[in-house]
């Protein structure tokens, strides 16, 4: 696998951090007592990378630098990550005294696309391709989801997907924010539930890079899966293109992949616009996250050269990613 | 017969061995050696300015006073009398050391006697070793003065055998002076290892030594480990091994520098037909270079990543350290999806 004629220089570093000890966020439970559990994650020297962006933001539109709004972003989040360079690991979740776990490890950049998602409290919620749930338990921590379908076509993967809400989502929160969970064809959804959600999660099955470089030769990249990867991109398209149809007018979708090619990343985005203009006759506006992407510059690496969407880049000092992102919006 | 220019310093090292025990007296001749400082590390010694044969007069009368003034006891204290401890002063000079040296070697075994010291000496001088990496290597390892003569014969006899003679030991002495106090045994092990589990040639097996003497500190199974690591996992052949000095280098630098050249896409192992798919960066471009160096040249890497490279390179060695044989060969793995997607 080499990305290095999409990312030149940059990629040696990429690589590099590819092959080294990710870096883990820690995405504290807002059903179990949480204030606690964020006063013992800064213990530790972790900080709060959302609401460091959010006062950093705050300060500088104060003094005048910045004459930006700050961008729209889903409220409640909290998530604790070790500072640039500090390697060090975040002790395994534990069951607090309300009977969840305190918090969750995870990507920290897995955290973006639903952060950019601006959920509003009462959002009706799709999350199409749920498992094994991070983003998905993300989603409920925002307190924002009057209603949450949770989505994979694998069984087994739904199977982990429940356990997880289990372990950290009270029963009684599950029910009053009917989290359905199904294990059907997201490529049907269209069909399905057509026009129906406000805001849209489709985050993709993809070539989960990172873990496709350590086996070298014996992943999605190699010859004899060939036929496998090239199908991906249409595979995605269909996920996409279901994704926007399940959206009423009006609503919100971001499509995240974990991999660095623009060939499941732009390529994908771009298509599926294309697709529903022409097939469906429906608008599908790109979203501009610049400002949002200025806003999380501390904590990410952040490609410069998307030509739609965002992109984490894995980097030794903050070895998050690849997670690549973008909004869409449903105009018709 | 002794020349009188060569008398002016025996006298004023004689009689700075002597010093400490007279008395105020004799400021005449503590005005002579004004800069001098004996201390056993040497640190402050300057060079004494060499004194004049117009004063040469003066001075042997200073010297003949002063041996009268000294106490009984004192005069004999030194082994075999200062008479002894000249003709000594006397070969060392012949052989090249400089007067300060010759004090401060004079200094650091005091209750030893100057014949050992000049045996010793003598047998390092014979192996072919220069007067200033003889000073060197016995001001930074005095044990070696007191090592019973015969055995020093012996080791050297030994060290002749291996190739290490004429002048080769200057290296081996000074990095390694245990050469000559270490178990003969211990010798042979690390020897073994190089000839017949890494298959060095003889000739290849002396160069190393010469090159690279602290093979002979560490054990010899982690020397073997080392040089598996240059010859599988890096691909480097006998015969760069020995010419780049490759074993000289620590294990934790040689991994540290070749994984993150590796990660970073700049480094391959040869396949089975030696060749790679990129030009691999020359050795010294890895090992030989300070870190600023590598980083900009070799590696086109900020330091600060390095950094944390070698934090993350620590901890999964200490977790799961990395066998030495060529990387596992390709297996078939369903790729599972993992939780963090």
């Amino acid at each position: 696998m080499t990305y290095s004629v999409q990312f030149e220089d940059l990629w040696p570093s990429i690589r590099v951090s590819l092959l080294s000890e990710q870096k883990y966020g820690a995405l504290v439970n807002n059903f179990a007592d949480w204030d606690c559990v964020s006063a013992r994650l800064e213990q530790l020297n972790a900080k709060d990378f959302v609401s460091e962006a959010i006062s950093h933001w705050e300060l500088e539109a104060q003094s005048g630098h910045s004459a930006a709004p700050s961008p729209a972003y889903s409220p409640n989040l909290r998530c604790f990550t070790f500072a640039r360079g500090d390697v060090s690991r975040f002790p395994p979740s534990r069951l607090g005294s309300l009977g969840v776990m305190d918090y969750y490890l995870m990507d920290a950049a897995s955290l973006l696309p639903v952060l950019a998602l601006g959920l509003h409290p009462g959002d009706t919620v799709l999350d199409l391709c749920a498992a094994p749930g991070g983003k998905t338990l993300a989603l409920l921590q925002t307190l924002c989801c009057g209603n949450l379908a949770a989505n994979d076509l694998s069984t087994s993967r739904t199977g982990r997907l429940q356990k997880v809400l289990q372990s950290y989502v009270p029963q009684d929160i599950r029910e009053k924010n009917q989290v359905r969970v199904t294990s059907w064809d997201g490529r049907k959804w269209g069909e399905l539930e057509g026009d129906t959600y406000d805001r849209v999660l489709v985050d993709v099955p993809c070539t989960t890079d990172r873990h496709s470089l350590y086996e070298e030769e014996n992943n999605i990249f190699q010859r004899s899966r060939k036929k496998e990867r090239q199908m991906l991109p249409m595979l995605q398209v269909q996920l996409l293109a279901a994704g926007l149809l399940a959206t009423r007018p009006g609503g919100h979708v971001v499509y995240s992949t974990c991999s660095l090619s623009h060939l499941q990343n732009e390529y994908v985005v771009q298509g599926t616009i294309e697709l529903l203009a022409n097939q469906y006759s429906i608008r599908v506006q790109v979203e501009d996250l610049s400002h949002f992407r200025k806003l999380f510059m501390d904590t990410f690496c952040f490609f410069q050269s998307c030509q739609v969407g965002e992109l984490v880049l894995p980097n030794l000092m903050a070895n998050f990613g690849p997670m690549y992102f973008c909004k869409l919006h449903r105009l018709t | 017969v002794l020349n009188l220019h060569r008398q002016i310093p025996l006298t004023w090292v004689c009689l700075a061995k002597l010093m400490p025990h007279l008395g105020e007296q004799k400021r005449t001749a503590v005005s002579l050696f004004r800069k001098l400082t004996t201390t056993s590390n040497g640190e402050g010694l300057e060079e004494l300015p060499l004194i004049g044969s117009k004063k040469h007069v003066q001075e042997l009368k200073c010297r003949a006073d002063l041996v009268h003034c000294l106490p009984e006891k004192q005069r004999l204290s030194v082994d075999g009398g200062p008479l002894t401890l000249e003709k000594v002063v006397c070969s060392l000079l012949h052989m090249g050391f400089s007067d300060a040296h010759i004090n401060e070697l004079l200094s650091i075994q005091p209750h030893a006697s100057p014949q050992q010291l000049l045996d010793v000496i003598s047998e390092f001088i014979l192996l072919g070793v220069n007067p200033e990496p003889v000073y060197v290597a016995l001001k930074k390892s005095p044990q070696l003065l007191k090592m019973p003569v015969g055995q020093i014969k012996k080791r050297s006899s030994y060290l002749r055998k291996l190739g290490l003679g004429e002048g080769k030991l200057k290296r081996v002495l000074h990095s390694c002076p245990e050469i000559f106090t270490m178990r003969q045994r211990d010798i042979d092990d690390v020897i073994q290892v190089l000839k017949e589990k890494c298959l060095f040639t003889m000739q290849q097996v002396t160069e190393i030594l010469h090159r690279c003497p602290n093979v002979l500190q560490g054990n010899p199974s982690e020397l073997e480990y080392k040089f598996q690591y240059a010859y599988f996992r890096m691909g480097i052949k006998h015969v760069d091994i020995v010419r780049t000095e490759f074993l000289k280098y620590s294990l934790t630098k040689i991994k540290q520098r070749h994984i993150y050249l590796e990660r970073l896409g700049r480094y391959q192992t040869p396949d089975k037909k030696g060749q790679t798919q990129i030009a691999n960066p020359l050795l010294k471009d890895i090992l030989r270079v300070p870190e600023a160096e590598f980083l900009a040249k070799t590696a086109c890497s900020s330091a600060e990543e390095f950094v944390v490279f070698k934090k993350l390179l620590a901890r999964e060695e200490e977790e799961e350290p990395e066998s030495s044989t060529s990387t596992e060969e390709e297996e078939e793995e369903e790729g599972e999806e993992e939780e963090l997607c």
